[in-house]
């Protein structure tokens, strides 16, 4: 791994060690990553990357018999936060540090209400102010053109990618600082791959993304920090 | 590839008692419609009093099934009315909120509860008529607590059916609120009971098929043979499968054997016309909460 500048850095995570019942998953792992950077996991299947990803948004913490070691900082709004302290709230986190998933993961509602669901999670009313940030940010992943005729039908008639896309715009929404994404193209044809690839590298210089990725290529293409979660 | 003798024989056993449960349900279907049928029409319904006469209360009905009708579905609606809201709200909490002991713990209570003849939950419900009465004289068995039993004898197919339907949403549909943002009951009222309403409407199904049908519970607890339209929650009442009943232990004619085949026909139409309804409803449920915007 490079050595990251660490004036730069957005997360510092210290001595993290993940268990799952008594299994241990991860192991005193210790991780400095600079801001506006696309940093790359990788490593066999099995060995807790899609659970690495989920301490820094402490999305794990649902997982019955799960349990963290270790302390996980991350630099929101420029400040320090310990985010297990209790004084954390989750929504508040899990705004600015946005997560996509492997299978893309459009929720049983119209374009629009998909990409919008996080506001409405956070009670906005103002339907304009909606309107306009769901068209920008649509705009953003290159989906706009696209979907702006049919924002009202089924959001999984969508293509795969397209599908995809609309959950990186619905994770874009509130501009989060952080996006982690767990393998977001194994799913997608190439062509669709390529596009999020592109899209990611544009997103660069407002988020930092954590990248878990089988294919070394992409990461060749795209990555700017490269770490090998390996056997324990 | 070449079946082997066994998979051979299991495919058509398996085929065989598709084909065989059908059939049983085309002959019963036949059976009432071939014995009811000449039973059938308004007259089964009304007796001498013309429909619109009845259908509006102007005159009561004495010789036809109307009173019945109308008695099933008040108890039916009631009685569904009662265990719904219930069993869906105790179905979320086994399923999102109970720890896992507390969970085993319940889910064997209603496990026991579905195992409860339902002449034992009668017996219950007349108990509790008998207990209320004593402080309040005007309470008979009667339609609520008639109602009331019934609602007990469903709840453990909404709480069962509801928590299954919960419990069985995939793990990245369940993460996709949450890494949004979305607090724990946010998730499951946007995205966790909307996905589990298919489910959960099968279980009002079956709650509103077992009210429809049941007859020990309703017998003890306010039924009878002839009460006309009920003027309130604590009168008593007529029903269709307690007529079925009725007439079917103790006829004196074949014509009013007949009538009860014709009760029966009338019974199956009303489930059905309900579980219509219940679909109805969970589509226009899914169309407001998902697709408005």
């Amino acid at each position: 791994m490079k050595e990251p500048n660490s004036e730069n850095n957005i997360i510092k995570a210290t001595n993290i060690s993940f268990y799952y019942n008594k299994k241990i998953v991860l192991k005193e792992i210790s991780v400095e990553i600079p801001e506006c950077s696309i940093f790359a996991v990788v490593g066999p299947s099995g060995q807790g990357k899609t659970t690495f990803l989920k301490i820094f948004n402490r999305l794990w913490e649902t997982i019955p018999y799960a349990r963290l070691e270790g302390e996980v900082n991350i630099r929101l709004n420029g400040k320090w936060i310990n985010i297990y302290e209790k004084s954390v709230s989750l929504p508040f986190l899990r705004r600015s540090v946005g997560m996509i998933f492997q299978t893309p993961n459009p929720l049983p509602m119209s374009i629009f209400k998909n990409v919008a669901f996080p506001l409405k999670l956070s009670g906005y009313k103002d339907k304009l102010l909606i309107e306009k940030k769901v068209e920008d940010v649509l705009k953003k992943v290159y989906l706009w053109n696209e979907v702006k005729n049919r924002l009202v039908d089924d959001a999984r008639s969508l293509s795969g990618g397209q599908q995809q896309r609309l959950c990186i715009a619905r994770a874009l929404i509130f501009e989060p600082e952080i996006l982690l994404m767990d393998e977001p193209t194994s799913f997608l044809d190439a062509k669709s791959g390529r596009i999020i690839e592109t899209l990611l590298l544009s997103l660069k210089d407002r988020c930092t993304i954590l990248l878990i990725s089988h294919s070394m290529e992409q990461v060749k293409r795209i990555a700017d920090l490269t770490m090998e979660l390996s056997i324990i | 590839m070449k079946q082997s003798f066994l998979e051979i024989c299991i495919k058509s056993f398996a085929w065989f008692s598709g084909l065989f449960l059908l059939s049983a349900v085309f002959l019963i279907m036949c059976y009432l419609i071939i014995k009811g049928w000449g039973a059938f029409g308004f007259s089964l319904v009304f007796g001498d009093v013309p429909p619109l006469d009845a259908l509006f209360l102007h005159r009561k009905v004495f010789s036809g099934l109307f009173p019945a009708i109308v008695g099933t579905y008040m108890l039916v609606i009631l009685a569904v009315g009662m265990a719904t809201p219930v069993g869906i709200a105790a179905g979320i909490y086994l399923a999102e909120y109970g720890k896992e002991r507390i969970k085993s713990f319940f889910s064997l209570f209603y496990d026991i509860l579905a195992g409860i003849p339902s002449i034992v939950i009668g017996l219950f419900g007349f108990s509790i008529a008998i207990f209320l009465h004593r402080y309040i004289k005007e309470i008979y068995p009667c339609l609520f607590i008639s109602a009331m039993a019934l609602a007990i004898l469903v709840l453990p197919y909404l709480i069962r059916t509801t928590q299954f339907a919960m419990e069985n949403i995939p793990e990245d549909v369940r993460l996709t609120a949450p890494a949004l943002g979305a607090d724990k009951l946010q998730n499951i009222l946007y995205v966790l009971f909307p996905r589990s309403l298919s489910g959960i409407t099968s279980g009002v199904i079956l709650a509103i098929g077992r009210c429809a049908e049941d007859t020990a519970v309703i017998m003890l607890t306010g039924v009878v043979a002839s009460a006309g339209i009920p003027k309130s929650l604590m009168s008593s009442y007529e029903a269709l499968p307690f007529y079925i009943y009725y007439i079917s232990s103790q006829y004196r004619t074949s014509q009013e054997l007949q009538t009860g085949y014709g009760a029966a026909i009338i019974l199956l139409l009303i489930c059905a016309g309900l579980f219509l309804t219940a679909f109805f409803i969970k589509n226009i449920m899914i169309d407001r909460i998902l697709y408005r915007s």
